[in-house]
């Protein structure tokens, strides 16, 4: 009766055991934490269930069997392979040879991302904010997290966790932010059309692990665009360019007669009326010591920038561009449309992509030694657009006296390449670039040989050149040709000639530029005395210069509009000197490649594939099926 | 080991003979052929087949003058089919498999199987190697279509796509098969067999799912057993040792689970 009892009881015993293991799996799930509780059920669970079998194997001795010996074999054996199988596949994901056999590489990651990502130097994570995801965006994303453990990213459907979508202010379905630290940037917006984008990601990845910001300013005071929203505002531009860790400032050169230092780019977007003397002095220096600027001029205007542009080998057209091929799609022939972009960093990315320019003027390049010019935005050849001249007349008409046959360059980016500093001492290099010193010394010199000039000569010449170095038009120049010079003019004059000749230092900001100082020793770099062997050999600097003759591109409304933003986007990007920036990932395409059938063989393979050979089959079932019997 | 090789051989070309003569073999392959013709048809050649879908695309950037996105229609078309093709196995194959011991278990013969000298191991590897046999002349002539729809391509397109898509195609049908045929020996119901492989491999395939709402590494963990996603990345053209590790261990654990529970038969009818 006893034994019965406790019989009875042990068999209750053993039901709590499940019973435990179930609750602590169950509060486990659902709480999603494995705290205390669940694992304080689970162990319970587990020794109420072991104790019940230890008990019963010593109420029945089942062990002693011979089946129970094999099949407690059998058991081992088949964990052994489990967990050795288990352990060859971890190894095998751990030490996997990966090769994408794909003939466009379609999943292979840009040696410039596998950089990127192999040198990150803190974790970045992306967070996709989509319920769906497509299988491609996974492996992209799967291809960077193979580089290194620092990527990581992760779906997140921002129903089910509104406090995460809050906290990166999630909009929309597919939106894609990278996070690194407290610094949240939105990459792109996923949708059925748009995938994932290497070019992007690893873009964004470059800017976010990049701590350090740059700013850009916005010339002020001549009517230029505003910065804020509403009539021919820009400020989704400068919204994008926030975005992208920018810092977008507005500059007036008319309280400070100099630019900020800290200044990557200066852009002037579309004085209205012209800038003073001493603006334009002050961006001339700013662009002479390294400075980058955007220009973007509208026709009609008066700008007085005319002398910077000569400078730079630029000649503003006071025609306006005028292309009819965009009439199809609803714009007009003042709109005109680029879809041939020059082989740049700014425009490399665009294809064949259209981007448009309402009342642009084209621009004439004229090349300028030491100055790198590419023409960034073509218009479509002659019978489609040209420059028209005569804008009063009702009827667009081109004429061959007055009007400029197409195709124009609307904007152009140009490069000048600056040595940063020279040096005083004789045996320096003298500077083998005869055209340079050509065109900065318009003054008949007695001494002929031109390279000389100035730069690494410091000995007292007795060349009695009135050099004026200055670019400034205030100066009374005699000089026929005030073309500009690539190199820093305040650097290069050390001589202190005899004749108090005005040397006019555009560079320095130490005097008052328009002031011709008699004395040589004007520039704070360079003493005169050739003892002074200082300044070692320092890199190059470059000036970068973006000029597109028109600024309505930029404008709110029209910014968002087909590659519009890219322009400008890319041109700051590019503008603010931080092209070590993988701004040349190409995107992944796949071969153009077609079947092509005839009719015949497509007929074939439907006939064949859907009736011949299934029926072959049945038939030879059916055969065999009666001869059985 | 040269006579397990021979007595492998041995049961190999009885398996294989079965399917030669058996109608029930035709008729499993005609229907195969059928649905894997109409696959074909459908995503090749159909009205909204991918030949129909580019040309249309074509027309349209001829007639607007813009510029199209390049396609590489056979690649996709590869891609496409053995993705279908990957989940008709799912139906295909559980028939295949269901009958390799519950069939002998049903007729008696398995005894005479497991207490013969031919090891288990030997016996399972031979009967697997019979069923991957008649499985491959199964998707012949539907390689055999696509290399003529690939051989009309231009510029032409080189083979290793497809053969690796191919290779993808036979492990996993190998690794269901192995699977298949361990279920088959626990049963002596074919029926339950193939009710029983069919939801497994279904599991298999599905992994997937599972994995990514687990998250998490546990959930990448939980994730690396799917089939589907190495089949996906075979056929995609991305070579990867360890989804072909992962096959393989598959394949492995099937024939090793087989020949445990023919083995522990011999103890439970002692």
């Amino acid at each position: 009766m006893k034994t019965i009892k406790t019989n009875k009881l042990g068999k209750y015993l053993f039901w709590l055991g499940p019973f435990l293991l179930a609750v602590g799996l169950t509060s486990g799930l659902v709480s999603g934490n494995w705290g205390i509780i669940p694992l304080v059920f689970l162990i319970m669970g587990t020794v109420i269930s072991g104790l019940w079998i230890v008990l019963q194997s010593q109420r029945n001795q089942w062990w002693n069997r011979r089946s129970t010996q094999a099949s407690t074999n059998a058991l081992i054996a088949t964990v052994a392979v489990f967990v050795i199988l288990g352990l060859i596949n971890f190894l095998g994901t751990r030490y996997n040879l990966r090769q994408d056999l794909t003939e466009a590489q379609l999943f292979t990651l840009a040696p410039q991302s596998k950089e990127l990502v192999r040198s990150l130097p803190q974790s970045v994570k992306v967070w996709i904010f989509d319920v769906n995801r497509n299988p491609q965006d996974r492996e992209l994303l799967e291809n960077y997290r193979r580089q290194s453990a620092n990527f990581q990213f992760e779906y997140i459907d921002p129903q089910a966790q509104p406090t995460l979508a809050n906290k990166f202010t999630v909009k929309n379905y597919g939106e894609v932010y990278l996070e690194s630290g407290d610094n949240r940037q939105l990459v792109q917006t996923l949708n059925v059309n748009e995938r994932l984008s290497e070019v992007r990601l690893t873009n964004r990845l470059q800017q976010i692990t990049n701590t350090t910001t740059t700013s850009v300013y916005f010339l002020q005071g001549h009517g230029e665009q505003v910065m804020t929203s509403g009539e021919g505002g820009i400020s989704q531009a400068i919204q994008s360019l926030d975005d992208r860790n920018y810092i977008a400032l507005p500059l007036n050169l008319v309280e400070k007669s100099q630019v900020p230092e800290d200044a990557d780019v200066v852009v002037v977007a579309s004085p209205k009326r012209e800038l003073f003397d001493n603006e334009v002095k002050a961006l001339q220096d700013y662009l002479n010591g390294g400075g980058n600027a955007l220009l973007m001029i509208d026709p009609n205007t008066e700008t007085n920038l005319n002398s910077l542009l000569q400078e730079w080998g630029i000649n503003l057209d006071n025609r306006l561009a005028v292309d009819v091929s965009g009439t199809g799609v609803g714009l007009g022939p003042a709109v005109p449309l680029v879809t041939n972009y020059g082989q740049h960093p700014i425009t490399k990315e665009f294809g064949d992509g259209i981007s448009f320019y309402r009342l642009a003027r084209p621009l004439e390049i004229n090349p300028v030694a030491g100055i790198e010019a590419i023409s960034l935005l073509q218009t479509k050849p002659y019978p489609q657009s040209w420059a028209e001249s005569d804008q009063k007349s009702e009827k667009l008409d081109f004429d061959p006296e007055t009007d400029n046959p197409g195709p124009l360059t609307l904007g152009v980016a140009l490069t000048k390449t600056i040595p940063a500093t020279t040096n005083p001492t004789p045996s320096a290099s003298p500077t083998p670039s005869p055209t340079i010193e050509g065109e900065t010394n318009p003054t008949p010199s007695p001494t002929p040989s031109p390279t000389i000039e100035g730069e690494t000569n410091p000995s007292p010449s007795p060349t009695p050149s009135p050099t004026i170095e200055g670019e400034t038009n205030s100066t009374p120049s005699a000089s026929p040709t005030p073309t500009p010079s690539p190199t820093i003019e305040g650097d290069t004059n050390p001589t202190p000639s005899p004749t108090p000749s005005p040397t006019i230092e555009g560079e320095t900001n130490s005097t008052p530029s328009a002031s011709p100082t008699p004395s040589p020793t004007i520039e704070g770099e360079t003493n005169p005395t050739p003892t002074t062997a200082e300044k070692p050999e320092e890199p190059q600097i470059e000036s970068r210069l973006v000029v597109i003759g028109d600024s309505d591109f930029a404008t709110d409304g029209l910014f968002q509009q087909q590659l519009n933003g890219d322009v400008f986007l890319n041109s700051v990007t590019w503008l603010s000197q931080q092209d070590q920036q993988p701004l040349s990932i190409r995107p992944k395409e796949e071969k153009n490649r077609r079947i092509n059938l005839n009719i015949v063989q497509a007929n074939l393979l439907t006939l064949s594939s859907l009736l011949l050979i299934p029926l072959m089959g049945l038939a030879t079932a059916a055969i065999i099926w009666w001869r059985r019997r | 080991m040269g006579i397990v090789l021979s007595n492998i051989i041995a049961i190999y070309r009885r398996e294989l003979q079965s399917y030669f003569i058996s109608p029930l073999a035709y008729a499993i392959a005609s229907v195969f052929w059928f649905i894997g013709g109409l696959f074909f048809v459908m995503i090749l050649l159909g009205p909204d087949g991918i030949l129909s879908a580019v040309a249309q695309i074509d027309l349209q950037g001829q007639q607007l003058g813009v510029p199209i996105p390049p396609i590489d229609v056979p690649y996709e078309f590869v891609r496409a089919f053995l993705d279908r093709l990957g989940w008709l196995l799912l139906f295909i194959l559980p028939i295949l498999s269901m009958g390799l011991y519950a069939e002998e278990r049903k007729r008696g013969t398995l005894e005479l199987l497991a207490t013969s000298p031919v090891t288990n191991w030997a016996v399972a590897v031979g009967k697997l190697l019979g069923v991957l046999t008649f499985f491959t002349t199964l998707i012949i002539p539907l390689f055999v279509f696509q290399a003529i729809a690939i051989s009309a391509s231009n510029p032409p397109m080189s083979p290793t796509i497809p053969l690796l898509g191919h290779l993808g195609l036979i492990l996993l049908a190998a690794a269901i098969l192995s699977l298949g045929m361990f279920i088959s020996s626990l049963t002596d119901s074919t029926i339950l067999s193939a009710v029983l492989t069919f939801a497994l491999v279904l599991l298999l395939l599905f992994v997937d799912v599972i994995a990514k709402s687990i998250g998490g590494p546990v959930g990448e963990i939980v994730g690396h057993f799917s089939l589907l996603k190495h089949y996906n990345t075979l056929i995609q053209g991305i070579f990867d040792t360890s989804a072909l590790i992962l096959f393989t261990s598959y394949i492995f654990l099937g024939i090793f689970l087989t020949a445990q529970s023919i083995d522990a038969l011999r103890f439970q009818r002692r």
